[in-house]
C-alpha cells in the first residue's frame, strides 16, 4: 500500500515535471546566443504602488533587451506564500522570485532556489555591495539570495507628540531603563510611548546585545541557554502592560494590521520599534514629520544589523537562470531604473547607486537613508536566516506573550514553555 | 378586529426595525466609503461623515496596478456566469438521477458524493493544482469554472431534497404520456424545481463572485485578476492603505450580486404553490 | 431475462444521470484524496519527499498537542452553538418574509445583504470596529447596563463574536427555507382541515413536517459547513485564532500547519480526523432523520 501510493505520488509529481518543461516561459534553451528570445516569469508580494513602479522597471528592462519578455504575478503578502508553496510542490515556480527572510531558509534548504555563486560578477556585478550585506543571502555558506534592500532596527517617533508627553529627546545612548522611565513618564501624560515588540525580532536584538541570538548557529536548537535572558526582556513590556503605561493586548488585536487605527497615526501614542524601511509607509499614514532614533543599549551596536529587507532569488526549476542573473543586476545596478524603485523595498545595497540616487529622494526616504548609513558602520553581522521551522516557533513565542501581556502566566512559565515548544520544533532541522 | 387593522403596520414596523439592526454593519460600510480615506477609522463610531466625499469611488474605479476596474469586474463575471450555469445545469441533472432513478450503487455514490464535502479542501490542494498543472490549466480560469461543470455537491443535495418533496404521481402521470427520464426530467421535474434552481443560481453567482482562493492559485497574469483579488490590492499591511477606494469598490463589487439576486428571488417564491401543477 | 434487462437498462440510465459527478470525482476529486491519505501517515513539508512515520501524526494530535484539542474544543462548540442559533433564526425570519406584503423583496433583499458581504477585507474591518472597545456592540451594552465585554481580549467573549457573524449571515439557510415553504400549497392547510386553527397549530401540524426534508438538508449542511468554517475566524483574528486561541477553529488551526508551518503530513492527518468525525456526525443525522422527516414523494415516513 504504502509503496503503492509513493508511486502514485511520484507519478503525478514526474509528470509535472515533464510538463513544465514544455510550458510557456521556460522553453528558452540554456546558454543559448544573447538574442534569442526569452521569457521570464517573476513574482512578488506588495501593494499597488509597488506593483506598478515594478512594472515600469520591467518595462524599462525589455525596452532594452527587446529579445526578453517578462510575465509578471503578483499579490498581497499572505496570499504569495499561498501561491508560491503549490507552485513550487508542482514545480512550476517563476524564474525569479521576490523571498523573505522567514521563508528562504525553507525553500533554498528544499532545493527550490538555485545557487548564485557562479552569477555573482559575471551576470549580477556585486563589486559595490558590501561583503556583509551581500553575506545575508548566504545560507550554509551558499548563496541563494540577492538582498533588494536593507533594512535596521530602530525607534520611529513624534518628537512633537515626545515633548508633550514631558521628554525633550531621546538620549544618545539610552538604555533599558531609560526606556522604562520614559514610558511610565509619558504613560502618566496619557500617551503611549510604544505599541509593543514584535517578539521574536526584538527578543533576538536583546540577545544578541547580551552576545547570545535566539536560534543557533545550525539552526537546530535555541541559541541561549539561560532562561533569564527571557524573562528579563519580557517582564520589561508585561510591567509596562500592567501598569497601563503600554495598550492591553485586546486592545492590540482589535486594531492588528490596519496601520491607521494605530495610536502614533490616531496622536494617542509616541513612536513604534520597527524596521527602517517601514518608516515612510508610517510617515505618510501619520502625515506628520516623524524622525528616527536608534535602539536601546547597553551595546546597540552588537545588537543591531543589516537585515535585507527582502531577496530575489532564481528558482531551480528556471531554464533560463542566466537571463534572469541579469535582469536581478539590472535591479540592482541600473541607475535609471533605481531612479523608478526610489529605495521603496529598502535602501539599495549597492554604494554607487545610493550615491546617484540620493538627489531624487523623497524627504521621509532621505530620512531612512541617512539613518541606515549612520547605522551601517556601527552594525554587527547579522545572524543566519531563521531555520526552517522558525514560523511555528515564532507563532508559539507570540502566543505565549500574549498571555503573559494578559497576565494569565508568568515570565517564567512563559520561558519554560517556549523553549520546551521551540526546541521540540527546531529538532527536526538535525 | 382590532388586530386586523393594525396587524400590517405592526408587521412592517418590527421588519423595519429588524432590518436596521442587521443592515447597521452594511451602512457602516457604505458610510465609510463616502468619507476620506483617512478619516475612515478616526470617524469609526460616528455612521455618517462630517463631509460626503465621491472622490472614494472615483479613485478606486481607475483601478490598481495599472488596470482600470472594470477589468476586474470583467474578469470576475466571465468566470462567475460561466461557472454558475456549470453548476447548476450539472446539478439538478445529477440530483435527478440521485432523487427519482433507482440503479445499483445509487447509495454509495450518494455516501461519497457527502464525503467530498467533509474533507478540509487545504489538504487535497496541493494534488488539484498537480493535475490542473498537468491539463496545462495554469493560468487560465479553467480549474475555477470546468470543475463546476461537473455538479456541485451542496447544491446536487439542495435539489435532492426538494425533488423528493414533489409527489410521485405527477411522475406516474408523465410516464403514461410516454415520457422517457429525460423527458420527465425536463418537462416534469425541471419547471418544479424552479425555486430551487434559483436558489442555486443565487448561492453559486455569490460564491464564486467572493471566491479569492481559485484566483489566487491559478491565476498568474495580472491581466486576468478577479474582483476579489483587485480589492486586497487597495491595501497595503506596511503603508497607508487606499481605505476608502476599497470601501467604495466592494460597494460597487456588490451591485451585480444585488442585482442577481432582486431578478432571481421572485423565482424562488413561485414555488409549486404558484406554477400551476399542484400536488 | 426480462428483469435482468430492465436492471441494467435502470441503471444505465441512473449512471448516465449522474455520470457529471462520477466523472468529475474521478478525474478531479478521488487520486487528491487518496494523496492526502497517504499523507497523513508522513511527514512532508511540501517541497521535499514525504517520510513514512505511521500513526506519528495521530499520536501527536491527542496525546502531544494541546493546541490541537483546543481547537476540537472550540470547534464543537461554535457549531453546537452556532447551527441551532443560525437555523432557528434563519426559519423565522423566513416565516416573516413568506406573506403577500408588497414590499416583501425589498425585504427579502435587505435580510439577505449581510449574507453577501461575506469574507471580505471589509467585514473584517468593519466588524472589529463594531465590536471594538468604543464600538457600537458595547455602547449598547454599557446602556442596558451590562457593561462593556472584552471581546478580543476573553477567549470565550470572541468565540460568542464569531457565533454572532455566523448568525448574522443567516441568509443563505433563510433562502432554502423560503423555497421551501412556497412549495408548501395553500391546499395542504385545508386538505388537512386546520385551515381555521391558531398560527402555532398550522406550523407544527403541517408546516414543519411538509418543511422537514428541507429542515434536515439545512441541518446537514450547516453541521458541515460549520465544523469547516474558517474566514470568518481567519479574519478576524488576522490569521492567528486568538485571542488566546479563542478562535483557534479546527479549520484554522489546520490551514496554519499545512501552509504557515509546512506540516502538510500533519495537516492531511488532521483533514481525515475531521472527516470522521463530521462523517458520523452527518450519519446520525441522517439516521435520526428517519423519525422525524416527511417525505411527500415517498408517501409519508
Amino acid at each position: 500500500m504504502k509503496r503503492r501510493m509513493l508511486g502514485l505520488l511520484a507519478a503525478v509529481t514526474l509528470a509535472s515535471t515533464a510538463l513544465s518543461a514544455c510550458s510557456s516561459g521556460n522553453d528558452a534553451p540554456a546558454g543559448g546566443s544573447a538574442d534569442d528570445p526569452v521569457s521570464l516569469r517573476i513574482a512578488w508580494w506588495g501593494s499597488d504602488s509597488r506593483h506598478a513602479y515594478t512594472q515600469q522597471v520591467i518595462d524599462l528592462y525589455t525596452s532594452k533587451h527587446p529579445n526578453v519578455k517578462i510575465d509578471v504575478e503578483y499579490a498581497s503578502f499572505d496570499d504569495y506564500w499561498k501561491k508560491l508553496a503549490p507552485q513550487a510542490a508542482a514545480k512550476q515556480l517563476p524564474d525569479i522570485v521576490q523571498m523573505d527572510i522567514s521563508y528562504i531558509s525553507q525553500y533554498a534548504k528544499n532545493g527550490q532556489l538555485a545557487e548564485l555563486e557562479p552569477y555573482l560578477n559575471n551576470q549580477i556585478q556585486v563589486g559595490d555591495v558590501s561583503e556583509s550585506v551581500l553575506g545575508t543571502g548566504l545560507l550554509g555558506g551558499k548563496q541563494y539570495g540577492i538582498p533588494i534592500g536593507v533594512n535596521v532596527l530602530g525607534f520611529h517617533y513624534d518628537p512633537e507628540l515626545l515633548k508633550k508627553g514631558g521628554i525633550d529627546s531621546i538620549p544618545a545612548d539610552w538604555t533599558w531603563e531609560k526606556y522604562e522611565e520614559m514610558a511610565r513618564q509619558t504613560g502618566s501624560k496619557g500617551l503611549y510611548f510604544d505599541s509593543g515588540f514584535a517578539p521574536d525580532i526584538f527578543f533576538n536584538y536583546y540577545l544578541r546585545t547580551k552576545g547570545e541570538t535566539l536560534y543557533n548557529e545550525e539552526g537546530n536548537a535555541l541559541g541561549y541557554d539561560d532562561d533569564k535572558l527571557f524573562t528579563d526582556f519580557f517582564r520589561i513590556q508585561a510591567d509596562l502592560v500592567k501598569e497601563k503605561a503600554l495598550r492591553s493586548p485586546d486592545y492590540l488585536n482589535q486594531i492588528k494590521g490596519v496601520l491607521e487605527e494605530s495610536d502614533l497615526v490616531k496622536g494617542t501614542g509616541i513612536g513604534v520599534f520597527q524596521w527602517s524601511n517601514q518608516f515612510v509607509g508610517l510617515q505618510k499614514a501619520a502625515a506628520r514629520p516623524l524622525a528616527l532614533a536608534p535602539m536601546m543599549g547597553p551595546d546597540m551596536e552588537k545588537g543591531i544589523y543589516m537585515q535585507p529587507s527582502m531577496y530575489w532569488a532564481i528558482t531551480n526549476n528556471s531554464k533560463a537562470k542566466e537571463e534572469a542573473a541579469k535582469f536581478i543586476d539590472f535591479w540592482v545596478n541600473d541607475v535609471e531604473a533605481n531612479k523608478i524603485i526610489k529605495g521603496e523595498r529598502g535602501v539599495p545595497i549597492s554604494s554607487a547607486i545610493k550615491e546617484a540616487i540620493a538627489g531624487e529622494l523623497d524627504e521621509p526616504v532621505k530620512q531612512v537613508f541617512d539613518f541606515v548609513s549612520e547605522m551601517e558602520p556601527k552594525a554587527s553581522p547579522m545572524s543566519p536566516p531563521p531555520p526552517t521551522g522558525s514560523p511555528e516557533v515564532i507563532a508559539a513565542l507570540a502566543d505565549l506573550i500574549e498571555e503573559l501581556n494578559f497576565g494569565r502566566i508568568t515570565p517564567e512559565q512563559a520561558a519554560a514553555s517556549f523553549r520546551k515548544t521551540a526546541s521540540e520544533v527546531l529538532a527536526a532541522n538535525k | 378586529m382590532a388586530w386586523k387593522t393594525i396587524k400590517w403596520p405592526v408587521y412592517h414596523l418590527f421588519a423595519i426595525a429588524l432590518a436596521v439592526l442587521m443592515l447597521y454593519p452594511v451602512l457602516w460600510m457604505l458610510m465609510s466609503s463616502f468619507k476620506e480615506s483617512r478619516l475612515i477609522f478616526v470617524t469609526a463610531e460616528s455612521l455618517l461623515p462630517d463631509k460626503w466625499v465621491w472622490s472614494n469611488y472615483a479613485d478606486g474605479w481607475k483601478g490598481t496596478a495599472g488596470y482600470p476596474f472594470m477589468t476586474y469586474i470583467w474578469n470576475s463575471l466571465v468566470i462567475v456566469v460561466l461557472s454558475t450555469i456549470g453548476a447548476v445545469l450539472s446539478s439538478s441533472l445529477i440530483a435527478f438521477g440521485f432523487a427519482r432513478l433507482s440503479f445499483r450503487g445509487r447509495n454509495l455514490w450518494f455516501a461519497l458524493m457527502m464525503v467530498t464535502l467533509m474533507l478540509p479542501h487545504d489538504v487535497v490542494l496541493v494534488p488539484q493544482y498537480v493535475i490542473f498543472t498537468k491539463l496545462g490549466w495554469l493560468n487560465s480560469i479553467a480549474p475555477i469554472v470546468v470543475p463546476q461543470f461537473f455538479g456541485i455537491p451542496f447544491f446536487i443535495f439542495l435539489m435532492v431534497q426538494f425533488i423528493r418533496t414533489i409527489p410521485r404521481e405527477l411522475d406516474e402521470a408523465a410516464t403514461i404520456d410516454g415520457c422517457g427520464k429525460l423527458r420527465l426530467y425536463a418537462r416534469i421535474i425541471l419547471p418544479l424545481l424552479r425555486s430551487s434552481l434559483a436558489t442555486a443560481a443565487i448561492f453559486s453567482f455569490y460564491w464564486r463572485w467572493e471566491d479569492l482562493l481559485g484566483p489566487v492559485l491559478y491565476l498568474n497574469s495580472p491581466d486576468k485578476y478577479t474582483v476579489s483579488m483587485a480589492l486586497k490590492m487597495f491595501l497595503d499591511s506596511e503603508s497607508t492603505s487606499n481605505w476608502g477606494a476599497m470601501f467604495a469598490m466592494s460597494i460597487v463589487s456588490l451591485v451585480p450580486v444585488i442585482a442577481l439576486f432582486f431578478a432571481f428571488q421572485k423565482h424562488i417564491v413561485q414555488g409549486m404553490a404558484t406554477s400551476g401543477l399542484k400536488g | 431475462m426480462l428483469k435482468r434487462n430492465t436492471a441494467l437498462r435502470n441503471d444505465l440510465t441512473g449512471y448516465a444521470f449522474i455520470s457529471p459527478f462520477v466523472i468529475g470525482f474521478l478525474a478531479f476529486t478521488l487520486i487528491p484524496m487518496f494523496i492526502s491519505l497517504y499523507l497523513s501517515f508522513t511527514s512532508y513539508n511540501l517541497f521535499s519527499a514525504p517520510r513514512w512515520i505511521g500513526l506519528d501524526n495521530f499520536v501527536k494530535m491527542f496525546t502531544g498537542d494541546p493546541k490541537y484539542m483546543n481547537s476540537l474544543r472550540v470547534t464543537f462548540l461554535y457549531v453546537f452553538v452556532g447551527v441551532p442559533l443560525r437555523l432557528m433564526f434563519a426559519l423565522f425570519i423566513a416565516m416573516l418574509l413568506n406573506n403577500g406584503s408588497r414590499l416583501i423583496g425589498t425585504y427579502r433583499t435587505l435580510f439577505y445583504l449581510p449574507s453577501i458581504i461575506g469574507g471580505s477585507v471589509a467585514v473584517s474591518i468593519m466588524w472589529r470596529n463594531i465590536f471594538g472597545s468604543e464600538g457600537i456592540v458595547n455602547s449598547a451594552l454599557i446602556a442596558i447596563g451590562l457593561g462593556p465585554v472584552s471581546w478580543f481580549g476573553d477567549p470565550n467573549a470572541a468565540l460568542g463574536m464569531l457565533v454572532t457573524l455566523s448568525v448574522w449571515q443567516f441568509g443563505s439557510s433563510m433562502l432554502i427555507f423560503l423555497a421551501g415553504l412556497k412549495n408548501i400549497s395553500p391546499e395542504m392547510y385545508e386538505a388537512a382541515g386546520v385551515d381555521g386553527a391558531g398560527p402555532a397549530r398550522r406550523f407544527f401540524r403541517i408546516t414543519l413536517p411538509l418543511l422537514s426534508p428541507i429542515i434536515l438538508f439545512n441541518l446537514i449542511m450547516q453541521t458541515i459547513s460549520a465544523f469547516m468554517t474558517f474566514v470568518p475566524a481567519y479574519i478576524i483574528s488576522k490569521g492567528e485564532g486568538g485571542p488566546m486561541d479563542g478562535t483557534m477553529l479546527y479549520s484554522l488551526y489546520l490551514f496554519r500547519q499545512a501552509f504557515m508551518f509546512n506540516n502538510m503530513g500533519y495537516a492531511s492527518a488532521m483533514a481525515w480526523v475531521m472527516l470522521i468525525i463530521v462523517g458520523i456526525m452527518t450519519a446520525v443525522l441522517f439516521f435520526v432523520s428517519k423519525y422525524w422527516v416527511f417525505y411527500e414523494s415517498e408517501g409519508g415516513r
